[in-house]
């Protein structure tokens, strides 16, 4: 053994065994980052975490487009669809007590959504129990078409064109036969009655309708 | 002895997206902080509205300006390393192509309202398949040159590499999996708790292995090459490897403290994110022990001054996120501010600082000549230190303000701020001086465009590496 290779280190030696092979290195990086998401990610599968909420109802065909609209126009990067068990913010979205003795966000409520809208950042408002705190269709769609109008010093962009782009009911079909196979129980009769409620109907009013939905199917006291 | 033919025009085509894509990014974000000042600044038009431009100005950051000045690392410092060319020069330029025209894909259909909404990983379905094909092109490229390599030893910077090719396919295509219901419109196969878990396990290590791993590994190699030092112990670049690319997987949880996934989830997440001090200073230890035996250059250079202060921000958001994944804390800094001043002290004084670094190394020997001016690097540096430093300090303000305000109560115990808009008055002066913050920043790099620019439009007059010692003395 030569004299540098005595002085290395614990460490150095272990290293030393595969610093030169390329294919054991790679091999070994793979293995240490496989290891926290195969402990952090199957158990959700396995485990049935969610409890089910059988008053949550997947999104209408007119709510869905709404729905789309949000992620087209990137909503979620200003406003959070979840609220924490803290008093301080089921005061703030619960203040007409609508919601039972535990007015925050539970998995259950989120079953049907792909992908899930939480967001990260709270520019504006939480939107999760939007048909309890404003259930106004006229004054959204003001709020809407210019948000300054109803809230001076708003800093939400403006969407008028959303009011401009008509639906089209094969779209949103395709688009509700597609989340039928990640798992949403669309019926025929859903399928069928698309037609007849996205007539006529505008992106903009969808994105109302599907806001309108928000906190709907939970209400405790309705 | 027969001399190695490297090919160096790739790593200057990269460079030169870097340069582009860095522009467009940060010009977007100093738009979009604007807009949230001045909301009609969008003009009216939809496709640069906030929520259409945001996603632009991350992906085009960290996927665009970051990733560019990365694979131009990977072509120019991998063959020098393993002294063995790349094994296929046609490959590299095929990953040049099909990743140019992935950016420019991602900028098109992201203003038009195309997107998966899931935070970094809003490029729909048919762009995805393209960017798994590069990946594998690029991935199977170094690995062949791995594996045809002359110098037997790998060193520390290849390591980071290999984590990071190896790390984000996996991350990747678990996050994406999507049914397509068109052409640009799919949906997750995850629902609710499901989806938001992938989704931060990949978030979070988007920023392990995008925005950590290979700038680490950018560090290992620019820091000694341009300091003619060696790197300070070998035992800690082992160690901090191992343990860092180990635990950051585990720490996606804490972007989901207090909301509805399991608790042994949340504290998992929270755990590992505060371990990941550690290794992570490991780092940053490694990096200033052996600045400290340049001590006497640093002042003269403005390159080992942003190696400094990149090494420095990297040892503060290690810090302060381990800190914000503490559930009191997140309690607090959850949704506000705070976490965008976090992010940009990492972004833009780390990542963005060592893609400096990167370029001023780079640019004059590639293009065989001298950095056209070391005085407006000198400038640059200052510029974009005060502009990060503006930026962050005045989120932290921002940020703590409103988590405050949320929570505060009167003396009945019931909300002080009850109406919205309120805050969002409060928070407007913050956000002015983060908005100008970014544009002292973005000043800072066109000022560096400008430099390299010059430098280029003189190729050819002979690289010659300065002793910045003797520059100093006299």
């Amino acid at each position: 053994m030569s004299e540098e290779h005595k002085n290395l280190t614990f460490y150095e030696k272990l290293s030393e065994k595969i610093e030169s092979k390329s294919l054991k290195f790679i091999l070994f990086t793979t293995l240490a980052v496989l290891i926290g998401g195969l402990v952090e990610i199957p158990p959700f599968f396995l485990m049935g975490s969610v409890q089910k909420i059988e008053s949550v109802k997947p999104y209408n065909a007119l709510e869905l487009a709404g729905r789309d609209a949000y992620q087209q126009e990137g909503c979620f990067y200003c406003h959070t669809q979840v609220i924490r068990p803290f008093k301080w913010e089921t005061d703030r979205w619960d203040r007409n007590r609508e919601y039972g003795p535990e007015p925050f966000s539970k998995a259950g409520e989120f079953v049907y959504e792909h992908p899930f809208l939480w967001g990260s950042k709270r520019t504006g408002p939480d939107l999760s129990h939007e048909a309890s705190l404003n259930n106004n269709a006229s004054w959204h769609r003001a709020h809407l078409m210019n948000p300054r109008e109803t809230t001076p010093g708003s800093v939400m962009p403006a969407y008028p064109w959303l009011f401009e782009s008509k639906l089209d009911a094969a779209e949103v079909k395709s688009h509700m036969r597609a989340l039928q196979t990640v798992g949403v129980p669309y019926t025929q009769t859903d399928m069928d009655a698309a037609d007849e409620l996205v007539k006529g109907k505008t992106q903009g009013d969808a994105l109302i309708a599907y806001i309108l939905k928000l906190g709907r199917d939970t209400m405790v006291v309705k | 002895m027969k001399e190695i033919q490297y090919d160096n025009q790739i790593v200057r085509w990269w460079v030169i997206g870097a340069i582009v894509w860095g522009l467009a990014a940060m010009l977007g974000g100093v738009i979009l902080a604007f807009q949230l000042v001045y909301p009609e600044l969008n003009m009216g038009l939809p496709w640069i509205s906030f929520g259409r431009l945001r996603p632009v100005h991350t992906n085009g950051a960290i996927f665009g300006f970051t990733l560019s000045i990365v694979f131009a690392t990977f072509y120019y410092a991998i063959p020098r390393l393993l002294k063995t060319p790349m094994w296929s020069s046609k490959l590299s330029r095929v990953h040049f192509g099909l990743y140019t025209l992935t950016i420019v894909l991602a900028v098109v259909t992201l203003v038009s309202g195309i997107t998966q909404s899931k935070e970094y990983a809003e490029l729909e379905w048919p762009i995805d398949v393209l960017i798994a094909a590069w990946w594998v092109i690029m991935g199977l490229n170094v690995f062949m040159t791995i594996k045809n390599r002359e110098e037997q030893h790998l060193y520390a910077a290849i390591w980071f590499f290999i984590a990071t090719i190896v790390t984000i396919p996996i991350l990747y295509i678990v996050n994406n999996l999507s049914i397509p219901a068109s052409l640009w419109k799919s949906y997750s196969i995850y629902s609710g708790s499901t989806d938001a878990n992938i989704q931060w396990w990949y978030g979070h290590n988007a920023v392990a292995f995008v925005l950590t791993t290979p700038i680490l590994g950018m560090m290992y190699y620019y820091l000694p090459k341009h300091s003619r030092l060696p790197i300070f112990s070998h035992r800690i670049s082992i160690i901090h490897f191992w343990s860092l690319i180990f635990i950051y997987i585990w720490a996606g949880p804490h972007h989901l403290l207090y909301q509805p996934i399991p608790d042994w989830a949340q504290t998992l997440g929270m755990v590992f994110s505060v371990s990941l001090i550690a290794p992570s200073w490991g780092g940053m230890l490694n990096a200033f022990l052996t600045l400290t035996q340049a001590k006497d250059k640093i002042r003269t250079d403005a390159t080992l001054k942003f190696i400094l202060v990149a090494m420095t921000f990297y040892g503060m958001s290690t810090f302060e996120g381990p800190m914000m994944a503490i559930r009191s804390v997140n309690m607090i800094s959850h949704n506000t501010d705070w976490t965008i001043g976090h992010v940009h002290g990492g972004a833009l004084g780390w990542v963005a600082g060592m893609m400096f670094v990167a370029m001023y190394y780079l640019v004059p020997r590639l293009w065989n000549t001298k950095l056209y001016s070391e005085k407006l690097a000198e400038i640059h540096f200052w510029m974009a230190t005060v502009g990060v430093l503006v930026y962050m300090v005045s989120m932290w303000v921002s940020g703590i303000t409103e988590g405050l305000m949320w929570r505060a109560v009167d003396s009945t115990g019931a909300l002080q701020y009850p109406d919205w808009i309120e805050i969002v008055r409060t928070l407007k002066p913050y956000r002015i001086a983060r908005a100008l913050g970014g544009t002292l920043f973005l000043s800072g790099f066109i000022l560096m465009v400008y430099n390299l620019i010059q430098t280029i439009r003189r190729k050819g007059q002979g690289f010659v590496p300065v002793d910045l010692r003797e520059a100093a003395s006299k």
